[in-house]
């Protein structure tokens, strides 16, 4: 495209009203002043802030000083009640957080919206009080996280379960000593809630062998509602077997009988589980290699790559047991999908003869 | 600057980091907005602009093949009119999550801008697009797939959206 009509495209974003096309960096961070004014105009404020936010999210730097001097900017927005502004605040707090100076000031005021009334609040505050966080003055928070591990509102419980995920980065003493809290989020009926707080809980046993184990065993027994968690739980069961070959023959069990789950997402979650284990043996494939014969064949591109690509991976070992794949494989070839045609042909040209290749 | 998030994203299977990052792209393939959450793969905005290049390179031609292996990255896309929305995912990560991520952006926008997914419905809804993936994803970790979910907490004023529209 030429520079003209590079020009003449920007000309036309601006006369469509396309008010974030051409923003310069200098001039929102000097509407940033608004903020200072009072009273607060609610949907002007709004504006810059969002105006700041498509400009951090272009990839544009902004300096210590200027990020510095916008965030304590930000900080004077807290006196107005209106939803939407708060809310683009939180995340304003956490793009500035890396990049600005003193962020710890706004702590009482995210603690106090953390665990107050309004639950369109809290969730957002607990993330962003998280992100500004430090080991020291996370200890005086802990009684509130610990709470919100536990509270009825999903968005609050997985917001404080995923928090509690990057800190065990930084503070993993702390969070350990909410193990018991992050227990009882497991049998949580919301979905998200539990795959966040088996992902935590295992986290904070991960170098507890007999924890790890006792863990896959409880809630291998049909107890977990959520999808995404019992993936989640056949990630940690497959990780067990890799690293023990004595490991108990219940949990093989349970991975197996994942393949026959409501949800296709399990089930590809087993059949690939299963497949990548060491030392497994061609009878123990072969259900698993069912399960991914037959994806080939489903209309989602996406479970058809899935299938076709982890096809591949057990055709570099087994070779023999996906040959039964062959005809469906082959069919792949003029798939629509490049990568989906790409990997059924370097799949049969392990398994296939070499003449069904060619075709 | 040292960033943030520090989670292994390609290696180990336990982790619960596996978006990469979240992109929506227009007809030019200009980043219409964006978040990139694996700063080891993504560290520059330079290298973050050639992914994308590439990326919209290989999918603008052939839109409806849904899903993508690019340099490692698993890309899920979706587009209408003049908008392109990519989840970029480790390569470990289970297609079919992945993929329920890209289901719930395009679900939440679309219901945010009353099916009219397009680049200037968008523009005029920025702030909203903005909260409704931070809603989703949290520095790569997912939060939420569930459409309806994400838009009732994205704080609208009460009337924007009817969610009886749907």
């Amino acid at each position: 495209k030429g520079k003209a009509a590079m020009k003449r495209d920007k000309k036309d974003e601006e006369a469509s009203g396309n008010i974030y096309a051409n923003l310069d960096k200098t001039s929102v961070l000097q509407e940033a002043r608004a903020f200072n004014e009072t009273p607060i105009n609610a949907r002007k404020c709004s504006l810059i802030l969002t105006k700041l936010l498509y400009i951090i999210s272009q990839g544009e730097q902004i300096g210590r000083t200027e990020a510095t001097e916008a965030f304590f900017a930000v900080t004077k927005l807290w006196q107005s009640k209106d939803a939407n502004l708060r809310r683009l605040v939180y995340i304003v707090v956490k793009d500035l957080s890396t990049i600005s100076d003193d962020v710890i000031i706004v702590t009482s005021s995210l603690t106090k919206d953390m665990t107050g009334r309004e639950d369109i609040y809290r969730p957002a505050a607990i993330r962003a009080l998280c992100r500004i966080t430090d080991t020291g003055m996370l200890q005086t928070i802990e009684r509130y996280m610990k709470q919100a591990i536990v509270d009825r509102n999903g968005a609050v419980a997985s917001a404080a379960l995923v928090s509690s995920t990057h800190l065990m980065k930084k503070s993993a003493e702390v969070v350990r000593r909410w193990a018991n809290e992050v227990q009882e989020s497991v049998s949580s009926d919301n979905h998200m809630v539990q795959y966040h707080a088996l992902g935590l809980l295992y986290h904070i046993r991960v170098n507890d062998r007999l924890a790890v184990n006792k863990l896959v065993q409880k809630f291998s027994k049909n107890s977990l509602k959520s999808p995404y968690a019992i993936c989640y739980l056949i990630r940690i069961a497959a990780r067990l077997l890799e690293e023990d070959d004595q490991a108990d023959s219940a949990i093989f069990t349970f991975i197996e009988s994942c393949l026959r789950h409501k949800s296709e997402m399990v089930v590809y979650e087993a059949a690939s589980a299963i497949v990548s284990l060491p030392n497994i043996t061609a009878s123990e494939l072969s259900p698993a290699i069912t399960v991914l014969q037959l994806f080939c064949s489903s209309p989602k591109a996406a479970l058809r790559f899935a299938a076709v690509r982890t096809l591949n991976k057990v055709s570099i070992k087994h070779p023999n047991s996906v040959m039964s794949c062959n005809v469906d494989l082959e069919k792949l070839i003029s798939d629509s999908n490049r990568s989906i045609a790409t990997l059924a042909i370097t799949t049969l040209l392990k398994t296939g003869r070499e003449c069904t290749v060619e075709k | 600057v040292e960033p943030y998030n520090m989670g292994n994203f390609d290696n180990d299977p336990t982790s619960l980091y596996s978006v990469k990052g979240i992109v929506i792209l227009d007809q030019d393939g200009n980043r219409v907005i964006g978040k990139y959450f694996d700063h080891a793969a993504f560290g520059t905005t330079k290298e973050q602009k050639a992914f994308e290049k590439s990326m919209f390179q290989k999918t603008s031609r052939n839109s409806s093949a849904e899903i993508l292996l690019l340099d490692g990255v698993t890309c899920i896309y979706r587009s209408n009119v003049d908008l392109y929305m990519y989840v970029l995912g480790s390569s470990r990560e289970n297609e079919l999550i992945l993929e329920s991520v890209l289901n719930c952006l395009y679900d939440a926008i679309s219901t945010v801008l009353r099916k009219n997914v397009e680049k200037k419905a968008l523009v005029d809804a920025m702030d909203t697009c903005i909260l409704i993936l931070d809603e989703i994803c949290d520095e790569g970790i997912i939060m939420e797939t569930d459409p309806q979910a994400v838009v009732q907490r994205c704080a609208l004023k009460g009337d924007e959206v009817m969610f009886s529209d749907q």
